[in-house]
């Protein structure tokens, strides 16, 4: 399980004012801390693409905003992604849920797409990323901050554990 | 049944200080009229998030009003923007949905759909309250003001006719032109 409180956290500490994207079931408990956030603005969007173009003109009117969804929709959101965020030159952090990490694992029963596709679609969008596990990984959210404003370009960091 | 050319000229000479949002058809005779810094041509972009585009300008920008000049083959690749767009009302935005029925930039072909759909329908059942359908000089002319006076989120289907422009071609690529937007908009790129 990763800490919800220590996202928010981390959220806070850079300034974070909107947050966009389409709750799931790693990311639920997350979503519920927020929306009792005082300072923090939850968007909901119908689809992840829409998180993207939402984001970037958020970001160009002056507002904070990170996007927060799950791999499944990522992959939904590319074209989204690729014409907005990433050809505007966006800074844009986004946490992406790791949907079917388990099933990688060697003898597990069932593969999900969702996972094999993950990994190598963020290299093939050159998009910058690293993988939370647990909540001393936390700090990789102010690391793809660091690593959004020098490259003005998104970055990701993958939730592959539960929000709690 | 509307000109389109007509109808740009018109917004334009009203148009002050807004944010002007356009994508396909509209960019280029739109920039012909004014292609400043609150001027943004939302093309060789992602095809159907001009909208969600644009609310976000809006929601950072609650004193400026953001018109999104969006085309009816666009707004159906994003319907759900438009709850998204009642749901998160922003009373300072405009959009505009340009109906010809067809994908004019790549040679006029039809949208899906284009004989039957109804936008108002799918706005008003989307949530959005005030949406106006205008196929008319005279009623165009009398809605003129609305388009950036009335509380948004608010939508005007403009029954065009059909066109030919080209795939538009933005004087600056797309990067320098959102670094040119948000310096205009915030004081720094």
């Amino acid at each position: 399980m990763i800490s919800a409180a220590k996202i928010i956290a981390a959220l806070e500490r850079h300034g974070i004012t909107h947050v966009l994207g389409v709750p799931d079931n790693g990311s639920c408990v997350l979503y519920e801390r927020l929306w009792e956030h005082d300072t923090i603005e939850v968007i909901l969007t119908s689809r992840e693409g829409e998180a993207y173009g939402l984001a970037s003109g958020l970001y160009l009117g002056g507002a904070h905003p990170l996007v927060l969804i799950q791999n499944t929709g990522f992959l939904e959101a590319g074209d989204a992604l690729r014409g907005t965020a990433y050809n505007m030159g966006i800074p844009l952090v986004m946490l992406v849920g790791y949907r079917g990490y388990a099933t990688m694992a060697p003898g597990a029963p069932r593969v999900d797409t969702a996972a094999t596709f993950f990994e190598p679609t963020l290299k093939a969008w050159n998009i910058p990323y690293t993988a939370m596990h647990t909540d001393d990984d936390c700090g990789q959210i102010d690391d793809a901050f660091a690593k959004a404003q020098e490259t003005s370009l998104p970055t990701a960091v993958l939730l592959v554990a539960e929000t709690a | 049944m509307l000109d389109k050319y007509t109808c740009l000229a018109k917004l334009a000479a009203k148009r002050t200080d807004e944010v002007v949002v356009t994508t396909m058809s509209v960019a280029m005779p739109w920039a012909a009229h004014s292609d400043g810094p609150l001027d943004f041509a939302h093309v060789e972009s992602a095809m159907g998030h001009a909208a969600d585009f644009a609310l976000g300008l809006a929601i950072a920008q609650p004193e400026r009003r953001v018109l999104c000049i969006n085309g009816d083959g666009s707004t159906l690749m994003s319907l759900g923007v438009l709850v998204t767009l009642a749901q998160r009302p922003a009373p300072n935005l405009t959009i505009v949905i340009t109906e010809n029925g067809t994908y004019e930039v790549t040679g006029s072909q039809p949208v899906p759909g284009a004989a039957f759909i109804d936008y108002e329908q799918i706005c008003r059942g989307a949530g959005l309250q005030r949406v106006y359908t205008i196929d008319t000089d005279d009623d165009f002319d009398a809605k003129l003001d609305q388009h950036f006076a009335e509380e948004g989120p608010v939508v005007f289907i403009w029954k065009i006719a059909p066109a030919t422009e080209p795939v538009p071609k933005p004087a600056l690529p797309i990067l320098e032109r959102a670094q040119r937007l948000r310096t205009a908009l915030v004081g720094e790129s």
